[in-house]
């Protein structure tokens, strides 16, 4: 039976709703099983995300009227549909005989993997990030530097502790973007990562012999990259975005097997040929089991000042149907903005320095996107021991 | 098979690696039986898939050093024969050796 149905028959059967009706917590978990979370398909209730629920006499003294206020935990700040599930869980409580006000509060606790094993050599550094998100593209130029900033500043605005790490040994280019003047600091054996606007930011710029890399060979690229990987001292993050190198070469399948990579968000114009290099993407990070938590499509189409229409001057759609051919999610579409090539020039990541324009939510649409296919993922890999290290006893 | 994975990994004896999976099942290896199988490109042909080592190259007191995980796919064993480049996956894993169901 239905809670709708529980609440009708209570009503019938007791009659008037003058009459005092006993509310206990359990009333209230049982009336909240209506709220469905739409990305996890099952309700809050199920799923544990509601806390600390509070009965208390209405206030001004209204006979048998109580006020129930509760917490309900989400898995990420960056939840796309919190405002929605808050009003519901309101509508929910206020169906209840016997409650006439609500207090419902909207908190998260970002889920992650397992604890690294301490023998990982990534342990120190990378131990207490609780997701890595890989931004990938087939190829160059395509705006992948370009989303994972935006993605990072995204995810640190909801409330998220967030890091960004370029790993573009061919063209750093992360430095640049988000003006980032200050050098690494040491703090032990390991690097201190300089903050903008709250985000920890290290590139491989920044590192060693960074500026070498264009002419570094891949047996050399390799070691610099896991050298850099397992350096860095993040702390304790919710979200790690790594923009990686574009392709699909030796480089990127070290850091896949260095970093203990959550998930890949593979970025694309909307043209053929960068839709071939997207396939060639999702395979590779496919073969490496790292799951693909969806593809991005930059520069889809522009708006233009006169008349506020998108106008598609590529092939519209690409982005999506390399998706579903791969039965990945589609996480959304930047539009074209010049704005946005002069805020990369200048250092200001576009979703701070344009916070109501198309784009900016835009990208806030796709890092909200990004956070619920990681939640996805959490729910569905409860007992995966993501990464070990086994010492063995002789 | 396609999204099995590890849920824990442990030592059962003093040649045996146990691994219980995300499906319940566990699987009970001989490390003497991981070395022989290795499958890097030392170990197998390329080409022909046909075995290069001989079960004979591998001491029976071959023991692994460390086990890694590899990405989200597969482990790595270091062996103290020096021996560390096979990169086995779980789905091989899983083919080495029949499989017990959890509570066994
Ligand atoms: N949505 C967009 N609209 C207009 N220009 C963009 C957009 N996204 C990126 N660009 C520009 O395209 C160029 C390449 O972007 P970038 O993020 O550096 O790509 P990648 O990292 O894939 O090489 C940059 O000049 C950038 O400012
Ligand atoms: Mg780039
Ligand atoms: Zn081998």
């Amino acid at each position: 039976m239905g809670i709708m149905d529980r609440i009708t028959e209570r009503f019938t059967s007791k009659g008037s709703t003058k009459q005092p009706v006993t509310l206990d917590e359990t009333t209230v978990l049982n009336a909240l099983r209506v709220v469905q979370d739409p990305d996890l398909h099952k309700d809050i209730v199920t799923l544990g995300f509601v806390r600390n629920v509070k009965i208390s006499a209405a206030t001004g003294g209204l006979e048998g009227q109580h006020e129930v206020s509760l917490e309900v935990n989400l898995t990420t700040p960056a939840c796309p549909v919190k405002e929605q599930l808050k009003t519901q869980c309101e509508e929910a409580l206020m169906a209840l005989p016997g409650v006439s006000s609500t207090k419902v509060t909207m908190t998260a606790s970002t889920r992650g993997a397992l604890p690294l094993n301490t023998g990982s050599p990534v342990a120190a550094s990378l131990g207490q990030v609780k997701n890595i998100i890989a931004v990938a593209s087939g190829k160059g130029g395509v705006g992948k530097s370009t989303t994972a900033v935006n993605l990072a500043w995204s995810l640190a605005k909801s409330g998220s502790k967030v890091g960004l790490l370029d790993a573009d040994i061919y063209g750093p280019s992360i430095p640049l973007m988000t003006r980032l003047n200050a050098g690494a600091t040491a703090s032990g054996t390991l690097v201190e990562p300089p903050q903008v606007d709250g985000v920890k930011i290290m590139s491989v710029g920044m590192f060693g012999q960074g500026g070498k890399a264009t002419i570094m060979r891949g047996p050399m690229a390799a070691a610099v990259i896991k050298q850099f990987l397992s350096q860095v001292a993040w702390g304790e993050l919710d979200y790690l975005v790594i923009d990686y190198p574009p392709g699909t070469g030796d480089i990127q399948l070290t850091i896949s097997q260095t970093a203990p990579v959550t998930g890949a968000v593979i970025v694309t114009t909307p043209q053929e040929v960068a839709l071939i290099d997207v396939r060639k993407a999702i395979s590779m990070f496919e073969t490496l089991k790292v799951p693909v938590l969806g593809v991005v499509e930059t520069m889809s189409h522009f708006i233009c000042d006169g008349c506020d229409k998108k106008h598609f001057i590529f092939r519209e759609g690409g982005g999506a149907r390399v998706a579903s051919e791969h039965g990945v999610a589609f996480l959304g579409e930047i539009p074209m903005d010049q704005g946005l090539v002069q805020a990369s020039d200048e250092g200001k990541p576009y979703v701070t320095s344009h916070q109501k324009s198309p784009v900016a939510s835009a990208f806030a649409s796709v890092a909200g996107a990004v956070a619920s296919q990681v939640s996805i993922l959490h729910a569905e890999n409860k007992n995966v021991l993501q990464h070990f290290s086994l010492e063995w006893v002789h | 098979m396609e999204n099995i994975r590890v849920q824990d990994i442990t030592q059962l004896d003093p040649k045996t690696l146990g691994i219980l999976w995300t499906d319940g099942k566990k699987s009970a290896l001989d490390v003497v039986m991981l070395r022989r199988k290795c499958p890097c490109a030392a170990c197998i042909d390329e080409w022909s898939h046909e075995p290069r080592l001989k079960p004979e190259d591998v001491k029976d007191t071959v023991r692994p050093v460390k086990i890694e995980s590899v990405g989200l796919y597969a482990l790595t064993i270091h062996f103290n024969d020096g021996h560390r480049t096979g990169i086995y996956t779980f789905k091989y894993l899983r083919d080495l050796a029949p499989l017990a169901s959890s509570g066994d």
